[in-house]
This record gives structure tokens, sequence and C-alpha cells, in this order.
């Protein structure tokens, strides 16, 4: 293995393949335009090369840095697979209805259960998922394509998700918190993986599923 | 020497006149602070991609020497960060100079 080889190895660790490859082309362009400067400037084929590699840095901190800008294999295996819905629109079109009557069956159940028993847990769940059904299963279908109407739509599910956890669990919230902040916390990962991803995006190459 | 939190704004000015690749930003840097400013590449291309990110330069690729190469180029947005960083700049150093005195 090359000097160089070894810096690439760890200034691309854990970085998506697409992303290590960029790195990789472009620091093997400057590495060659260093050497080739340090060669036409009088020094020998080993100086040459051990004054590019100088230039490039540790690769540690180069690595931290491009975790910062550009998508590491964990983001980009989120980006694959977190369009579940369209996959499988395409290829079933009827699941289409079927995602879209999730909330609208939680509704039924919850209107049905509230108007012969009262409000019991058993409808509050049952309301809870039907507002949290909608918002996950009905988005992908909604015109959700420029970034303030997803701006709206992130402030929107902010607000009704949380809520509709506290409506589930309803009085024994308190008694159950430790499972609301364990919810609480699954949505604010997701949420902070998608941020990450977006700023590391141009909107232009948004797929949908980062605009919900 | 490395001033933290310049090196965008040292990158748009090294494009403000041409399109250029990452090597030769570098370069220039380096030349007009005459070797002071001396930023490890390894930071500035991540730098450069951040700056792709947020739309303030664009990429493309070219050919020079017969070695495909990646170009930058600073954009509309780019050029009015640019013009608004240089005003907060001179402000600052005008009032840091202030305080410490010219030398």
């Amino acid at each position: 293995m090359t000097e160089l080889e070894g810096w690439l190895t760890l200034a691309t660790r854990r970085l998506s393949k697409d992303s290590a490859a960029l790195v990789r082309s472009e620091i093997q362009e400057h590495y060659e335009s260093a050497r080739e400067s340090a060669l036409a400037g009088g020094a020998t084929e080993e100086q040459a090369a051990r004054t590019a590699l100088a230039t490039l840095g540790e690769p540690q901190v180069a690595n931290r840095q491009y975790r910062r800008v550009l998508l590491t294999s964990e983001e980009a295996r989120i980006l694959r697979e977190s369009n579940w819905e369209a996959r499988a629109v395409c290829k079933y079109p009827v699941a289409k209805w079927f995602l879209l009557s999730i909330p609208v069956a939680f509704l039924s159940a919850a209107v049905a259960l509230l108007l012969t028993g009262g409000m019991s847990p058993i409808t509050r769940v049952l309301l809870a998922a039907a507002i949290a059904t909608s918002l996950v299963c009905v988005a992908p279908f909604l015109p959700i394509y420029t970034p303030s109407r997803a701006r709206v739509y992130r402030a929107i599910k902010c607000i009704v998700l949380p809520s509709a956890l506290f409506l589930a669990f309803g009085p024994d919230s308190r008694k159950l918190s430790w499972l609301l902040i364990c919810c609480l916390w699954l949505l604010v990962h997701a949420e902070t993986t998608r941020m990450s991803i977006r700023r590391k995006l141009p909107v232009a190459q948004w797929p949908k599923q980062l605009y919900l | 020497m490395n001033f933290k939190g310049t090196l965008p704004t040292l990158i748009l000015e090294a494009l403000v006149h041409e399109p250029t690749h990452g090597y030769r930003i570098a370069q220039r840097i380096k030349e007009r602070s005459e070797g002071v400013l001396d930023f490890k590449e390894g930071t500035l291309y991540p730098a450069l991609h951040k700056l792709e990110n947020e739309g303030l330069v664009e990429s493309y690729e070219a050919v020079e020497k017969g070695r495909p190469r990646r170009y930058y180029r600073i954009t509309p947005t780019g050029r009015r960060t640019l013009t608004r960083d240089r005003a907060e700049w001179r402000e600052l150093s005008k009032a840091v100079t202030l305080i410490l005195g010219e030398a």
C-alpha cells in the first residue's frame, strides 16, 4: 500500500461509496499536481512524493471534515431505504390505497369506540395512531416538493407527532415518562439524521423523502 | 498560520475572477498571502463541498493537460456572500486594529 493509499483509506473512513470515490479522485488529482510542481522545482521523485503528501495534512482531520459535508455510509443507507412507500407503490399500485386507508381505519375505529364506550385508553391510542399515520402515510402523496412547503410540513410534524404521543399516553404520561422519552428520542434521532443529510445535499438533488 | 473561519471567504475570493480547480485555489491563497496562510488541502476540499452544498460555488468536470479535473466557479449568491464577508472583515479588522494598535 502506497503512502497516498494509506492516507486515502483513513480520510475516506465511514464515507459512502460515492463520497469516497469523489474524495479519492480529487485528492489524487491534487496529489499529482503537487508532485509535478515539486518535481518541476527540482525535487527528486521521493522528495516530491513526500512534499505532495505533506500538503494534504492529517487524514483524520480531513476525514472528520469530509464526514460533516459528504454523505456517510450510514446516511446513504438511510437515504436508500427511506423511500419504502415509493418502492412499495411502484411494485404494487394498490399499496397506495392501502397506505391511505391506514389512518382512515384507525380513525373509524376510534370514532366507533368513542360513540359506543366514550373516551377510553384504547380510543386515545387509536386516535393518536390515526393522527400519526395520517402524517406518515399520506404525506408522500401530497405535493410537498419545495423547501418552503417542506418546512411547513415539518413544523406541523414536529408539533403533531409529540402531541399524538401525549394523547396516546393520556393521564399516564408522567408514569410512563421513560417510554415517552424513548419514543420522542426516536423521533428526534430520525429528524436529526435527515437534517444532516439535507445539509449535505443541494436542494436540487433531494429525493422526495428528504422534504418530509 | 491559519485563521479559523476565513477559509470559505478566501476560497470565494480565489474564484472571483475565473473558475479553477482545488490545487490552484490552494496555490492562490498561499501566493496572495505571501505564504502566511497555508491551509492543508485535506481541509480545503471539505470547505469547497460545503460551499457547493450551500449554492455558493458550482463544480464541473473539465480536461486539463489530458487529465480530467473538477473545476469550481462562484455563483451569483456566492458573489453576494463575498461582498458581505468583505465588508464584515473590514469592520472586524478595523476594530481589532483599534484595540491592538497599528504595528
